[in-house]
């Protein structure tokens, strides 16, 4: 689901240009993964048991 | 109008105006795993918004009708071809095929590579499934699409988490005494990035049907249909937990599933299946379902009571898929299915349960789009499974069920996607089919031990099952109509397992705390601050890095180095025991990829040889005693290594001119076939050299 964000334009036509040589599909990628990057730094990780519950039954581990 | 009048209406269409906004497609969605919390709207308020919205779509039909048919024409302007079809086959061996084939086993293939072209097809590094197949959906490098592997690690904390997705339970919860109301919906985010051939295809209004190819959960948005295949999960969070009861075992744990007794009652036997968390009702712990086990000793009588309903327990035979209904307060319930079976009656009595799959009828997570396309299959062919990896590979690795319950359970499953992607073919005049049968890979990861024995019986089997498959495939192939069949990756025994973080440790790149000499699952014991590598998953290796790990001790400036040192410590590593090479080639994964995700790559892909692959204790994180070690699970075949040792097969009815196709040059081969130009940022070429 996506919903819609205000930028500065010239923001927007410089992340444009770079996007495309870093190899990103669209610039809305781009901005997403520098989001999500910035976001980890201040957001909680899972804990332990819940990622162990989440991986159980995957057949390639133990 | 009196005011109370005029109130209410106004409360009635602000509650409209949010089911509309908040529904999904009309569905309920829950989230299902730890910490769980059921977002859920009333069955009223559904179904007044279902019925506004099918009033509004049937005013704008006919417009629809005409602005589609305008926009597809254009579509297919410059296409070469009417129709494309994929056949993924996970896990089909190019050595095996080759074999088969010269023995005269896979005429319908032989037919394919005759007429058209065969070829072995290059696969990623590592040769992983969700990697490989994620290359295929965008035509690039697994730095561009941010797979590369099952596990990816929190850099914060070191522990490994799933790659793929990430389902966050709600946001906004409302909390009335001991009850829970959630007033968002759960977030399901997908973690392959780039952009699948199909979302492009969808917006020339070029048809797509994408069914059960691997990362596809949560489903794509886009103008098209898809079923959500590996990674989803099961109705308890989890990657596929079975049940197995029996009168003769205590409650407890076991690798990929639970054990739980059967209490002997007057006429029958009693027992419980443990379902999803009640996170509607703080502290509840688990939903239940209660049913009873009547006759078992009779084979001719046993049968199933479970709400309200009876199930024939035959011997040796699944029951159908049975739908189950988890109650979480007044009017909340979670919907799943599984299959049960009678595995042992006499002296004991023994019965396993499926994991309790998310109901395509009724998903508690979106696994299609659009939202009803679940619903439609289930509905037109019956219902199926909708778990990632749905053969429960873990229930024969534990005995929970035998070699042919297990083969059994596959062959059901391998029906169910076949009656689909038939029924896609069937009813696709033009655009694109492209569907993936997992029973290639499972049955050979679980019967590879009984080739290693000489007796390829199961396996031959297999192939000549998928030939079968082919034959029917071709019946809608036409001369406007192109057709491929292709795995991921091969596969080789897995005889030996490696413990990379055993090698480390003693080695001195690792260290555990308190002069420990094994550490537990992942990473518990581990000394950080004295560690310079370790590994989990399935192919990669990893630096502690300062700045980018949360304890990293190795400063970037010192990384290539040591990068090129262990790379020539590791390569052509022996395993003392057997006196082979265990690991053939260390690659460093700077060299392999290049794009914006590089920095969540492991450091190093490691290439084992043929008859090894990294232990089942190193990919959970676990350093052991033993850097080698036999592997003594029915999971005796594998892929896990070099990939060079494993390339996949590529079948088409048409000539590729392509002398070394990657699995990369088939998103721009489908993308070239409708006339459109492959992005730019798309690595590989397609296979054909159009004039």
């Amino acid at each position: 689901m996506k919903t819609a964000v205000k930028l500065n334009k010239t923001l927007v036509q410089r992340a444009s240009r770079i996007s495309e040589h870093a190899g990103y599909s669209s610039v809305e990628e781009f901005i997403e993964h520098i989001i999500e990057k910035e976001l980890a730094h201040f957001e909680d990780s899972d804990s332990k048991e819940e990622v162990v519950k989440k991986l159980k039954g995957l057949g390639y581990l133990e | 109008m009196k005011r109370r009048d005029i109130l209410l209406s106004l409360c009635a269409v602000a509650l409209l105006l949010y089911g509309a906004r908040h529904s999904h497609g009309n569905l309920q969605l829950a989230y299902i795993g730890p910490g769980a919390g059921f977002a859920f709207l009333g069955s009223f308020l559904t179904l007044l918004t279902s019925l506004v919205l099918s009033v509004v779509s049937l005013l704008a039909w006919p417009f629809r009708m005409l602005w589609l048919l305008v926009r597809s024409k254009q579509g297919y302007r410059k296409a070469r071809v009417k129709k494309l079809i994929f056949l993924g086959l996970d896990g089909f061996d190019p050595g095996l095929a080759e074999r088969f084939m010269a023995e005269g086993k896979l005429p319908n293939l032989s037919r394919l590579k005759e007429q058209g072209s065969y070829t072995k097809l290059r696969t990623t590094f590592p040769s992983l499934s969700p990697v490989a197949w994620s290359t295929f959906a965008t035509g690039v490098n697994p730095a561009k699409h941010n797979i590369f592997d099952f596990l990816n690690r929190d850099l914060k904390t070191y522990v490994p988490e799933l790659a793929s997705s990430k389902v966050r339970p709600p946001h906004r919860i409302l909390k009335l005494g001991k009850w829970r109301i959630p007033l968002s919906r759960p977030s399901v985010e997908m973690r392959r990035k780039s952009e699948p051939f199909w979302k492009i295809l969808g917006r020339h209004s070029i048809g797509c049907t994408v069914l059960r190819l691997p990362i596809s959960f949560p489903p794509d948005e886009f103008n098209g249909r898809q079923l959500s295949a590996m990674s989803t999960p099961d109705l308890r969070g989890t990657q596929g937990s079975f049940s197995h009861f029996s009168t003769h075992v205590e409650t407890g744990h076991v690798e990929g599933g639970s054990r739980y007794p059967l209490r002997r009652a007057a006429d029958c036997l009693e027992g419980d299946l443990e379902g999803p968390e009640n996170a509607f009702v703080e502290g509840s712990g688990a939903m239940h379902i209660p049913f009873r086990i009547l006759h078992a000793e009779d084979p001719e009588r046993a049968s199933l009571e479970l709400q309200g309903e009876s199930y024939p327990l035959r011997p040796g035979e699944y029951t159908p898929w049975v739908r189950l209904r988890f109650h979480g307060g007044v009017g909340v319930s979670v919907h799943g299915i599984a299959r049960f079976l009678l595995t042992q009656t006499v002296p004991e009595v023994s019965l396993y349960c499926t994991p309790i799959q998310i109901d395509p009828e009724s998903p508690a997570l979106p696994i299609s789009q659009p939202a009803y396309y679940a619903i439609y299959l289930s509905k037109l062919l019956g219902t199926y499974a909708t778990l990632g990896m749905a053969e429960d590979t873990w229930a024969l690795n534990e005995g929970a069920i035998d070699d042919d319950a297990f083969l059994q359970q596959a062959e059901l499953i391998k029906c169910e996607r076949e009656s689909m992607f038939l029924n896609a073919l069937q009813h696709t005049r033009r655009g694109v089919v492209a569907c993936v049968f997992d029973t290639t890979d499972r049955v050979q990861h679980m019967f590879y031990r009984r080739l290693d024995a000489g007796d390829g019986r199961v396996i031959e089997a297999l192939y000549r099952d998928m030939d079968r498959l082919v034959g029917e495939t071709t019946k809608y192939v036409d001369d406007h109509t192109a057709l491929f069949v292709l795995s991921d990756h091969g596969f080789c025994s897995f005889k030996r397992g490696v413990n990379l973080n055993s090698w480390l440790h003693q080695n001195g790149y690792l260290a555990l705390l308190d002069g420990a000499r094994e550490s537990g699952d992942y990473f518990e014991g581990i000394d950080w601050s004295r560690t310079r590598a370790y590994t989990f998953g399935l192919g990669g290796m990893y630096l502690n890095l300062k700045g980018r790990e949360a304890k990293g001790t190795v400063d970037p400036k010192d990384a290539a180095a040591l990068r090129k040192e262990l790379i020539a410590k590791l390569t052509n590593l022996r395993d003392e025991e057997t006196g082979k090479v265990g690991i053939r080639n260390v690659y460093a994964s700077g060299a392999l990829y290049q794009g914006p995700y590089l920095s969540a790559a492991p450091d190093f892909i490691v290439g084992y040889a043929a008859g090894y692959r990294t232990s089942w204790e190193a990919a959970v994180g676990k350093v052991t005693a033993r850097v080698f070690e036999d592997n003594k699970k029915a999971w005796s075949g594998d892929h896990c290594v070099d990939p060079l040792l494993v390339p996949g097969v590529l079948f088409s009815n048409r000539k590729v001119q392509a002398e070394d196709p990657g699995i990369e040059d088939m998103a721009p081969t489908a993308l070239d076939l409708f006339g459109i130009e492959a992005p730019a940022w798309m690595e590989g070429k397609s296979v054909f050299r159009f004039a």
